[in-house]
């Protein structure tokens, strides 16, 4: 679904990544872990065709996302860091402009918002204004926008962070309900829930990769002497000790 | 297309949803009124030329409020980044949100009509000269709109969106008050860059090819610059 071949990116002179290479296959839950400042949001923003890569391809469902970036958007459904949300519009307003913009056929955009308001549970505040809603509420709206063309590929940027304990539970339940249909990149701070969700993990550090592998081997392998899985918390602690002492 | 007129009409609600617009047509009208009765009531003239004048010397101050935010207001918030990902062309975003605000500004002049009803009830205006007016009044903003949408790209603060804007005007507007100071090349330049010069014909009803083409040519200038500048990620 995604293949990343090399990826580097400049903002001046500031090298935000660097040779970024990885695979993620159809239908793959992949966690995408690393501190402030790595550059997650950076890579993300290249996927989804928003920044330019300085050098590097992205293929995206078999597109180019840097020659053919319209056909690779109509596959993605992204969730900014910040909802995008325009404040002075009611919920089902903005759900009919995001299902007109991202092409949803005339006669199915009834019944595309009728959905995404039941799966993300956001009924009751259709004809509410976004800008008195709640913090849960506005996140919810955002994902609501993400996958209301069906994309093939979801890609999430922080999507608990700011909630509450239920609604990051209500989330991380949509989002694994999502993932029968369709291939998820999650990005996020709260590493028990990609213990939870995700197959794979991709660790980024200052603009590097430096883990890409399945969540339960990374796990075994990590683990202590006497044999017992360390947490994911323990291991992203670990790798990021390492290069402080390195460093 | 159908996206253009999604955002054109995203655009024009989002006017009616905040104060600013309330607070413009209000206001402008106001004035507008005011200037028509204090014409009329001097002048006992047929004629909207004078407040045509008056028009196109508001616009230069009124504009720019209702330009700065089209662009600037979208970055601040994130959604610009939303209209990027959908599958929208940059050309049919920057094409929306012009043809959103030339629509809110088309009514704005238009409610205007009524001052042509008003002199035709009390004295016999020459039509030809009003319809001219009013097509050389809307160009005249339609350009301005450009003007301000471009500048509105290229910050997020809106403040610094409408003083750029101006900045500007003032200079397309005023810069012929200035022309005694300049000859030669300068001179004719300035003649031809500055806005009045091209509405004064309109309003005394001629319509000149090379008006039409400056204020059509600056529009579509405009608007190009702006898709360049949204396209551009060095300013996002």
């Amino acid at each position: 679904m995604i293949i990343t071949k090399n990826i580097a990116k400049y903002f001046g002179s500031f090298q935000a990544l660097r040779d970024v290479s990885f695979e993620i296959n159809k239908g793959e839950i992949v966690g995408f872990l690393g501190q402030n400042g790595a550059g997650k949001t950076t890579l993300m923003r290249i996927l989804t065709s928003y920044l330019p890569a300085t050098s590097g391809t992205v293929i995206i469902g078999g597109e180019d996302v840097a020659k053919n970036s319209l056909a690779v958007r109509r596959k993605i459904g992204y969730l900014p860091e910040t909802p995008p949300l325009y404040s002075n519009m009611k919920v089902i307003d903005y759900l009919r402009f995001a299902a007109e913009l991202k092409e949803v056929p005339f006669k199915r955009q009834r019944n595309q918002i009728d959905k995404v308001l039941e799966e993300c549970n956001i009924k009751d505040v259709r004809d509410k204004t976004i800008g008195i809603l709640s913090k849960g509420y506005r996140q919810r709206v955002g994902i609501a926008q993400a996958i209301i063309h069906e994309p093939d590929l979801l890609i999430l940027d922080e999507p608990t962070s700011g909630l509450d304990p239920i609604q990051i539970l209500q989330v991380r339940n949509l989002i694994k309900d999502l993932r029968n249909e369709r291939t998820v990149l999650i990005s996020t701070h709260i590493l028990s829930e990609i213990e939870q969700i995700a197959q794979r993990v991709l660790i980024i550090r200052s603009g590097q990769i430096i883990v890409d592998e399945s969540l339960q081997t990374l796990l075994k392998t990590s683990g202590n002497v006497q044999g017992v899985q360390s947490t994911l918390e323990e291991v992203f602690i670990k790798l990021h000790s390492e290069s402080n002492e390195g460093a | 297309m159908n996206k253009i007129l999604s955002i054109a009409k995203k655009e024009l609600m989002a006017s009616f949803k905040s104060p600013t617009a309330y607070i413009v047509l209000i206001l402008t009208i106001s004035l507008f009124n005011i200037f028509f009765f204090m014409i009329i009531d001097e002048g006992r003239e047929a004629s909207l030329r004078d407040i045509f004048k008056v028009m196109e010397f508001m616009f230069v101050f009124i504009i720019p409020l209702l330009t700065m935010k089209i662009f600037s207001e979208e970055k601040l918030t994130g959604t610009m980044e939303f209209l990027m990902t959908t599958p929208t062309t940059n050309t049919a975003i920057v094409l929306g949100k012009y043809l959103g605000s030339l629509a809110f500004f088309t009514l704005m002049v238009g409610i205007t009509v009524v001052y042509y009803f008003i002199i035709e009830y009390f004295g016999q205006p020459d039509q030809l000269t009003v319809l001219t007016g009013y097509a050389g009044i809307w160009l005249e903003g339609a350009f301005f709109l450009s003007v301000g949408m471009l500048i509105s790209s290229w910050t997020r603060n809106q403040i610094v969106a409408a003083i750029g804007s101006y900045v500007i005007l003032f200079l397309l507007y005023f810069s012929i008050s200035f022309i005694r100071y300049f000859d030669g090349v300068a001179e004719v330049l300035i003649r031809y860059i500055s806005t009045s010069t091209h509405c004064e014909n309109f309003a005394v009803g001629i319509i000149a090819s090379a008006d039409i083409v400056y204020y059509v040519s600056g529009i579509v200038l405009c608007i190009v610059l702006t898709r360049l500048s949204i396209e551009n990620r060095l300013w996002r």
